[in-house]
């Protein structure tokens, strides 16, 4: 899990994408030169709970924020897949889990929502409306995907699919870059637009909490020399937050100095750095072994933050 | 996926032999198996639905019939099932005086207490359907899903995805596997005390205070075979037909048959 951030470009069902752009201005507007390091694909699905598809003269119950359950794999995450669900927002009516803009500051909590160590219901302060981010193993994705399609009809439905089948991947300096062309697949064929994902591999705390927390870290020497010295009381919950702010600050001056127009862009979405808290968390208090390893995903917190910054990006106000 | 089933009634005293016949025919020791199950309702806010439905299909044509089609369409019961293991229940009452005072949720595990983590439960979701009407062939026969879920509180994922929490069991029971049918021999134990909070439970009490569901003891035979692809038929035959094969082996034990349908309902209103 490092820092990323994902921008979208998106185009008209019968033009061109921005694709053969941004390929070539990352050949020609960069001081270090990329160089392509494999391919990547990604396939997405979006559900939306069913009185809100309505058109707003059908029913006067229509609720005020609709509810989203989003699917996605990653090439790349091959342990497990993605699921992102809107919290029923009774606590509070202001949705702000419904925002599409991302937010200025990520929510780091006390609790991670993935591993809440004991459920304080009397918390609707804080993060009560966020989206539950779960991973599970591939398989258990789509058996998922098809039982709510098939069992829950009444509150889920099945808007549309989206996939990068064949993106590209290249190392441009300290930095990682995918890019591929978005084709939505369901319900009917057409090209969305063109998705770009850049990842700051460079020296940063979330890479280092990562790295010293990560169930699969008993060749924990194998990390860069420099981290040697650093234990968990150094790093306070703020300097992540900060780090985030800071690693998107050097994610958005890369996609400046692409100059492409008329991009969304998904970096400081709400939830972003939850786990890595967490585990930042976890890590001070001595539990660096997060539960018992598991052998079909050895760490099911890898990619939540790139997933989220998708996901915001691929709901397309659908 | 399917699932082809047959179903029979085991007296308690019948138990240990039935047993032993088992063990003989599948030529292989019993897997003892302890599970949580969880209940999760399909869950819809009361009053939504006021959808008239046909009033409105001239101006908004095939889409509005279709969500109204899919917010009357049908919601089951699901359950979510853990694996538990006999040390995960509560030690005996010398030790812990009542086990769910400690349920109001600190973070400390008390030091003499049982070792259960609901933090590092395993749960799968397993859906059944209702069994399929008006088959010819004499097995119960429904579509099921069955997938993992994430580990610890999963209230909050289900809730998050449509399902409130509606109560819990616990099964036990033995395993055995006779080429492609899973017999499982079992019965179902209830908690002794309510729950105090409505919410899947965080500590086990012990083993020996679980109640059984059925007082004199008896157990439920269960065989059943999935079927990848339930259209095809061949496929659903020859499970079928393994299935009779088993009943006619085990005939002068017990006697295996469908299941009521109506019984096995998970739809909910």
């Amino acid at each position: 899990m490092s820092t990323t951030g994902v921008f979208f470009i998106p185009s008209n069902p019968n033009a061109s994408t921005a694709l053969a752009t941004i390929t070539e201005r990352l050949h020609t507007a960069l001081a270090d030169n990329p160089i392509p390091i494999g391919r990547w694909a990604l396939e997405h699905k979006l559900m939306r709970d069913t009185p809100s598809c309505l058109p707003a003269s059908a029913s006067q119950h229509r609720p005020q924020h609709p509810r989203y359950l989003q699917f996605l794999s990653l090439s790349y995450s091959p342990h497990h897949g993605f699921i992102y669900t809107s919290q029923p927002d009774a606590t509070t009516q202001t949705g702000k889990a419904n925002t599409p803009t991302p937010t200025p500051t990520p929510h780091p909590q006390p609790t991670p929502q993935q591993n809440p160590h004991h459920h304080h219901p009397a918390d609707p302060t804080k993060g009560a409306t966020l989206p539950v981010m779960t991973t599970l193993p591939l398989p258990s994705t789509s058996t998922l995907f098809s039982h709510f399609v098939y069992a829950c009809q009444p509150f889920w439905c099945h808007r549309h699919t989206v996939a990068v089948p064949g993106g590209t991947v290249y190392d441009v300096g300290d930095f990682r870059v995918r890019i591929g062309d978005v084709r939505q697949t369901q319900p009917t064929a057409r090209v969305r637009g063109t998705v770009v994902e850049i990842e700051w591999r460079g020296p940063s705390i979330v890479s280092t909490i990562v790295a010293r927390t990560s169930p699969t870290a008993s060749s924990r020497e194998g990390n860069d020399a420099g981290d040697g010295l650093v234990t968990a009381e150094d790093i306070q919950d703020g300097d992540v937050e900060a780090e985030y702010r800071a690693c998107a600050a050097l994610i958005r001056e890369f996609w400046a100095k692409l100059g492409v127009e008329g991009a969304r862009e998904a970096i400081l979405v709400p939830g972003v750095g939850t786990e890595v808290v967490g585990r930042l968390q976890r890590w001070r208090k001595g539990l660096v072994a997060v539960s018992g390893v598991n052998e079909e995903d050895p760490d099911p917190d890898a990619g939540v933050d790139v997933a989220r910054q998708f996901m915001e990006i691929f709901r397309f106000n659908r | 996926m399917h699932e082809l089933l047959l179903f029979a009634s085991v007296p308690a005293h019948q138990h240990h032999e039935l047993l032993q016949q088992l063990a003989g025919l599948t030529a292989m020791q019993p897997r003892h198996r302890l599970e949580r199950r969880l209940i999760f309702k399909a869950y819809r806010k009361p009053g939504l639905i006021n959808t008239r439905v046909g009033a409105s299909q001239d101006l908004q044509g095939n889409e509005m019939q279709r969500l109204n089609k899919m917010l009357n369409g049908g919601m089951f019961y699901t359950q979510v099932v853990g694996p538990l293991d006999e040390s995960d229940f509560g030690l005996n009452r010398s030790s812990a005086g009542d086990p769910d005072a400690a349920m109001s949720g600190t973070e400390e595990l008390p030091t003499n207490g049982p070792t259960y983590s609901y933090e590092n439960q395993p749960w799968k979701l397993e859906f059944r359907d209702i069994p399929e009407a008006g088959t010819r062939s004499a097995v119960t026969a429904r579509l099921m899903a069955s997938s993992s879920l994430p580990k610890g509180d999963i209230s909050t994922p289900m809730t998050a995805w449509g399902y409130s929490f509606v109560s819990e069991y616990v099964v036990e029971g033995d395993i055995f596997v006779l080429d492609d049918i899973v017999i499982f021999l079992h019965r179902v134990l209830n908690y002794p005390t309510e729950p105090q909070s409505h919410e899947p439970r965080r500590e086990l009490p012990p083993l020996s205070d679980m109640v059984l569901l059925e007082r004199s003891g008896s157990y439920v035979l269960q065989a059943s075979i999935t079927v990848q692809d339930g259209g095809n038929q061949e496929m659903m035959k020859t499970a079928s037909q393994h299935l009779f094969g088993l009943r006619e082996q085990l005939k002068s034990a017990v006697r295996l048959e469908q299941a009521d349908r109506l019984s096995l309902d998970t739809r909910a209103k």
